[in-house]
């Protein structure tokens, strides 16, 4: 009887063991996603979940940055380092990953859904199904423009009246801070943007052909405008403030203005704000008709996943889940890079900025150009960190410029 | 005598096994590394003898990493040793507030140095800062703490020094408790004074702990990564940045892991030869009783 027992026992045990492998799903992805306050990781989890649902032999874990003070984009390269490369990844620089050979290639076929399937190239290949558009452009406080019969600018020197007037009531033109390190670069992408990119929309790639420099009289002219308003109109505390305390100035009035991308109309759809917020693109010298945008960021598909077929399924199937979609853009307000239209609720702001740049030329924001004209490895850091905070805090233009120049060097070097 | 021996080692090796694996080898990985031209993520890379030092060398920027280094390590030195010997000095009467003053020094000591960060970032702040709020309640003017780079650099180390000065008073004090109180008896009978016994007796004997601390000061402030990385991230435009910031940020954003490694080699050269120094001058100024 004992024997019995015993021999059932290990049977059952057995079966028990071999249960797990033989019913569990066969096809295992991770997908590494962004986490941020407007796309929670149960928002990500709901695509896995969408997924898994209709495809229940497959998979999908979700992973995310350990920490929200954690890059996700670095945190891939961890990941990457230490042999745990997620099989589908958001991706905001795919030039750092391309050379290790870490990113599986998309053709255009199979990002047929997509508006622009070449956008970013990289030598000619796809790495990236680019999954939004955001653009940059000066929210301002409409009832403070009117109570001081302020028009909404449409040349740069229009743009300094309006600031040297906003000063001589003892108002804060423009709200700009330095210290998280990023929410500068909006106001110097985009006179980056009027100056030189719109003039020669092949910039970026002359510069990685190292056919120009960044100390060129366009960019300087760009960066002294950048210099100025910074000087002049973002108050005494430029170093010291953050993006928190930008958008505060901004939303509690303290500030006229607020250069910075389209997900800031998330904030205005909060509707916390006691006026009503407008829209206007940074003006150039003689118009305001270019439009600086992010296009910047997507999925990819890592080269060592077991499963290619299954990744670029769950790809296509981000794109072409109509509610998912659009829950994803709605929660920034922000533009879809699909051939067909995602309807979602949108504030009247968002939908006016929608209008108002119908015609317009758009270039991409200067440090996150895409493809072969992305920055090399680390340059979009020192950009963000180095060069805008040390000319938005006085140092010489042309000097900081030929050290960017000098980065570049280094930066061309460490890939050879 | 046989067995004792094979009881040290299996009581050793679980402690040596783990140095091994998180001190030693990636040491002699980092020295590996600073030879190649390796990314931090490609599975290939290759040799490139010393081109990472000698770039590092031609690095203006690398230059100015260590300069701030430096002015931390210095600043933060002079305060841990010189405060701490004071503070150290007054705690040691046994008055009725010395347990609660031992306390309240050693307090911050044990919080962890991301959270002080946080913390004193937003007590300094400009706008809604609570030291400038006190400040402008009280009619004054707010003071911009992060106006140049240096102010900047002295605030952090402040900071630092905030955080982790109750662990050189405890060094001192507990240094101060070996000191024979026969000698302060005997100074006093021949009328020293107490600047004198201070000068003459509490000095020279505390050589001991002046020596460790000094290390412990130097090498930590060489060091410094997380509080520079909470309060300003090495802004504004790297004008705060350390030579530990500088490796993470070339290691991790600029994809340049060989070249990150060569600037810790870097500092971790130059923390063996500063506690070389110190520990010959130390050993000179030390007394035997």
């Amino acid at each position: 009887m004992k024997r019995v027992l015993t021999l059932l026992m290990a049977v059952t045990l057995l079966i028990g063991a071999f249960a797990g492998t033989a019913f569990a799903a066969t096809q295992k992805i991770v997908f590494c996603v962004n986490i941020q306050p407007q796309l929670p990781v149960e928002y990500w989890q709901s695509i896995a979940d969408a997924y898994m649902a209709a495809n229940p032999d497959v998979e999908v874990e979700i992973i995310g940055q350990p920490s929200s003070n954690v890059d996700v984009f670095q945190y891939e390269k961890t990941l990457l380092a230490t042999g745990q490369f997620p099989d589908v990844m958001v991706m905001q620089n795919p030039a750092d990953f391309v050379p290790s050979g870490a990113l599986l290639p998309f053709t255009d076929e199979e990002l047929s859904y997509l508006l622009d399937p070449s956008l970013g190239k990289i030598d000619g290949v796809q790495y990236v199904a680019n999954y939004k558009k955001q653009v940059i452009g000066v929210f301002y406080n409409m009832d403070m423009f009117a109570a001081n019969d302020l028009a909404v600018p449409t040349t740069y020197q229009e743009f300094l009246d309006v600031c040297e007037a906003l000063k001589a009531k003892d108002i804060l033109p423009v709200s700009i801070g330095i210290k998280d390190g990023w929410p500068q670069i909006m106001l110097a992408n985009m006179l980056a943007g009027t100056d030189l990119l719109a003039k020669n929309p092949n910039w970026g790639i002359e510069r990685n052909a190292d056919l120009v420099k960044f100390n060129n009289p366009d960019l300087v002219k760009a960066m002294e405008k950048y210099q100025y308003i910074c000087q002049n109109y973002a108050g005494d505390s430029l170093p010291s403030i953050t993006y928190t305390q930008m958008l505060e100035q901004f939303f509690t009035g303290q500030a006229a203005m607020l250069p910075m991308g389209s997900w800031v109309n998330a904030e205005v759809a909060k509707g916390l704000q006691e006026f009503e917020v407008g829209w206007f693109p940074m003006p150039g010298d003689d118009n305001a008709n270019v439009l600086s945008v992010f296009v910047n960021e997507g999925l990819s598909i890592s080269s060592y996943t077991k499963y290619p077929e299954v990744c670029k399924d769950f790809v296509k199937f981000f794109f072409s889940d109509r509610q998912l979609y659009s829950d994803f853009l709605k929660g920034e307000q922000l533009f879809s890079t699909t051939k067909e239209a995602v309807p979602y609720e949108m504030i009247p702001l968002r939908k006016y900025i929608e209008q108002a740049i119908v015609g317009m030329q758009e270039v991409e924001g200067f440090e996150s150009m895409t493809g072969d004209a992305a920055f090399l490895p680390g340059l979009k850091d020192y950009y963000t960190n180095k060069l805008t905070q040390n000319i938005a805090i006085g140092n010489d233009v042309a000097t900081e410029l030929d050290k960017f120049d000098a980065e570049w060097d280094i930066a061309k070097d460490a890939l050879n | 005598m046989k067995q004792n021996k094979l009881y040290d080692t299996i009581f050793l090796a679980p402690g040596f096994i783990v140095y091994i694996l998180f001190m030693i080898v990636p040491v002699v990985m980092c020295f590996y590394y600073s030879f190649t031209n390796w990314d931090g993520i490609s599975t290939t890379f290759r040799m490139i003898g010393l081109k990472n030092f000698v770039t590092l060398f031609r690095d203006a920027s690398f230059f100015q990493v260590l300069k701030v280094t430096v002015i931390i390590m210095v600043v933060t030195s002079v305060i841990y040793n010189v405060l701490g010997i004071i503070l150290a000095a007054l705690l040691n009467d046994k008055g009725k507030l010395s347990s609660i003053s031992r306390s309240a020094i050693f307090i911050p000591t044990v919080m962890s140095a991301v959270v002080v960060a946080f913390i004193w970032s937003y007590m300094v702040q400009t706008n809604g800062g609570v030291i400038n709020s006190i400040i402008l309640a009280l009619g004054g003017s707010a003071i911009d703490f992060y106006k140049t780079p240096l102010t900047t650099i002295f605030v952090i180390s402040g900071i630092i020094c905030w955080n982790s000065i109750g662990f050189f008073v405890v060094i001192y004090l507990s240094t101060l408790s070996t000191i024979p109180q026969e000698l302060y008896e005997a100074a006093k009978v021949d009328g020293a004074g107490w600047f004198h016994r201070f000068r003459h007796i509490t000095l020279p004997l505390l050589a001991p702990g002046i020596t460790i601390n000094c290390i412990l000061a130097v090498a930590g402030g060489l060091k410094q990564y997380d509080h520079v990385k909470v309060i300003t991230g090495g802004g504004p435009g790297g004008a705060t940045q350390t030579v530990t910031l500088f490796s993470v940020e070339k290691a991790f954003e600029y994809n340049r892991r060989g070249y990150s490694s060569a600037a810790v080699i870097v500092l971790f050269i130059i923390i063996v030869i500063l506690t070389v120094i110190q520990l010959s001058i130390s050993k000179r100024h030390e007394v035997e009783y």
